[in-house]
């Protein structure tokens, strides 16, 4: 099998997959020439990820990188999440083939801009 | 690994016990090269000459109208290419929806001067014989329309083709890897001048196939050396693949028709069970001019890699319509030419059925698939496609 136990984990048993009602920051990226998309929900208390949701289309990989980042994230601040790199993302399924990188290039990318639009909301809300 | 269920054949097939029994003096003490006058060469000779006959009664041909290559791609590029340099320039008419073996074999012919007309499909992939007839040129020097499409199994009208092709005297030639040994036909009643077919699609080995030529048929080699296949294809015969493919074709003429109706009656069983049990699923494809084993289903909203990594991890083999290679996902391009929407295409899955496959296997494919998609539906955005 060209994927981990881990990877394989996530795709059978997505965690926090869905939407959510009311966010505090929603972000989306797709991966153009693949067409696989990621979408993210956070709810923020306190300035730090109480809440994660998604929804992707696209590869199995893609799931599942999804799902891993979900847990990986919770409880960071969104500072922080702005910086999300996607080797990191890549870590939490313990690695992608190298035809698939682009799943986590494109977790990452939506989760650090649902981490954007949630600050932006702060910041809006205090300014 | 618990049950393993295979539904992929018109990939490639498992080759036949009696098949792999028939061919192995063939790597051993019947060695020799056919070529060779002595003894041992003669008795190549004899292995390659029954397996040509065996193939020549399937198709209603004479032996020496047969010509051994080592696949359907090669069958195919000989076929057009040795029809376009044989006569110098012309235009050729093929379809949309043929195997890249002919598409790029005609694309690369474009570039070398030829003219070539694709001609489309309707929405059950089929091909209009009246689009044919009026892509027709005075300088159209070949025709070529596969027998069955091999991701949806879509049965080509290639009787109406050939007549029009016959009454011109303009060379027919019919791309039929996924219909040898699985639908019976004659090249003479169908007006065929040339048909590629291929051994490993019907249990026989890999790296062996063959192109019927009608005698009379005006060609030239692509492929020069010596002496063999009466100066039509240059090459060392695969003696060992042409015996065993000798033997898979006879063994389909014999089982060819019951197994046909078996497979017909359980592909229809895995239609019927899918779309009892899972919402928005389509059948891509002609619903009853059909390949026997193959079921290409469309499930909306989901893409179809992820199903097939799914069913794989429960042992079940099925292909992807879509495949993300290289960074890029294309949808499929036959179900493109048929007009299936982009959210129906990316989540193409084919079935296709084969001697092993039992009602087991299919009832075990049919509860497998449902949780999968409805998971996949969960995490899959609506309209994301």
């Amino acid at each position: 099998m060209r994927y981990s136990a881990t990877l394989l984990d996530h795709f059978l048993n997505p965690r926090n997959a869905g939407l959510m009602r009311d966010p505090d920051g929603t972000g989306v990226d797709e991966y153009e020439s693949c067409g696989d998309l990621a979408r993210f929900f956070l709810r923020v208390r306190d300035g730090r990820v109480a809440e994660v949701r998604f929804q992707t289309y696209g590869c199995g990989p893609t799931i599942a990188a999804a799902s891993a980042a979900s847990e990986r994230v919770a409880g960071r601040t969104v500072e922080e999440l702005l910086s999300l790199k996607p080797q990191e993302v890549e870590d939490a399924v313990d690695g992608l083939p190298e035809d698939r990188k682009h799943a986590a290039d494109v977790v990452a990318g939506a989760l650090r801009a649902a981490a954007l639009d949630a600050l932006g909301r702060y910041q809006g809300e205090v300014g | 690994m618990s049950r393993r269920v295979y539904l992929d054949h018109n990939a490639s097939t498992p080759v036949h016990p009696e098949v792999v029994a028939e061919m192995l003096p063939y790597f051993g003490e019947r060695f020799g090269n056919p070529s060779s006058v002595h003894g041992f060469g003669r008795e190549a000779r004899a292995g390659v000459d029954t397996a040509r006959e065996r193939v020549a009664r399937f198709l209603g041909a004479a032996p020496d109208e047969v010509v051994f290559t080592s696949g359907g791609t090669e069958s195919d590029n000989m076929a057009l290419k040795g029809i376009a340099f044989a006569r110098g320039r012309g235009h050729f008419i093929t379809s949309k929806i043929e195997h890249h073996a002919v598409l790029r074999a005609a694309q690369w012919l474009e570039t070398q001067g030829f003219a070539v007309t694709y001609v489309g499909v309707d929405e059950h992939g089929m091909v209009d014989p009246d689009e044919v007839k009026r892509a027709l040129r005075p300088d159209t020097i070949g025709i070529s329309i596969m027998h069955a499409n091999s991701e949806i199994g879509t049965i080509q009208p290639i009787a109406a083709i050939g007549r029009l092709a016959r009454e011109r005297g303009i060379p027919f030639h019919v791309d039929a890897v996924q219909t040898f040994g699985k639908l019976e036909f004659d090249v003479d009643a169908v007006g065929i001048d040339l048909l590629s077919f291929s051994s490993h699609k019907i249990y026989g080995p890999k790296g062996i196939a063959g192109l019927y030529i009608r005698k009379g048929t005006k060609m030239v080699s692509v492929q020069h050396g010596g002496e063999h296949e009466r100066r039509r294809r240059a090459g060392t015969e695969n003696v060992p693949g042409i015996v065993g493919f000798g033997k898979a074709i006879e063994i389909r003429g014999r089982d060819m028709k019951d197994e046909h109706a078996r497979l017909t009656a359980l592909r229809d069983r895995l239609w019927d069970g899918i779309r009892a049990r899972v919402p928005e699923v389509r059948l891509n494809g002609h619903p009853t001019e059909r390949l026997p084993g193959t079921a290409n289903l469309g499930y909306r909203g989901v893409e179809s890699e992820s199903i097939v990594l799914g069913l794989d991890l429960k042992g079940i083999g099925v292909s992807a319509g879509s495949a993300c290679t290289s960074g890029s996902v294309e949808p499929s391009y036959v179900l493109v030419a048929m007009g299936v929407p982009l959210d129906w295409a990316m989540g193409a899955v084919r079935h296709s059925l084969g001697r092993s496959t039992t009602a087991e296997d299919i009832d075990y494919v049919v509860e497998s698939v449902e949780p999968i998609v409805r998971k996949l539906r969960a995490v899959m955005p609506v309209g994301a496609a």
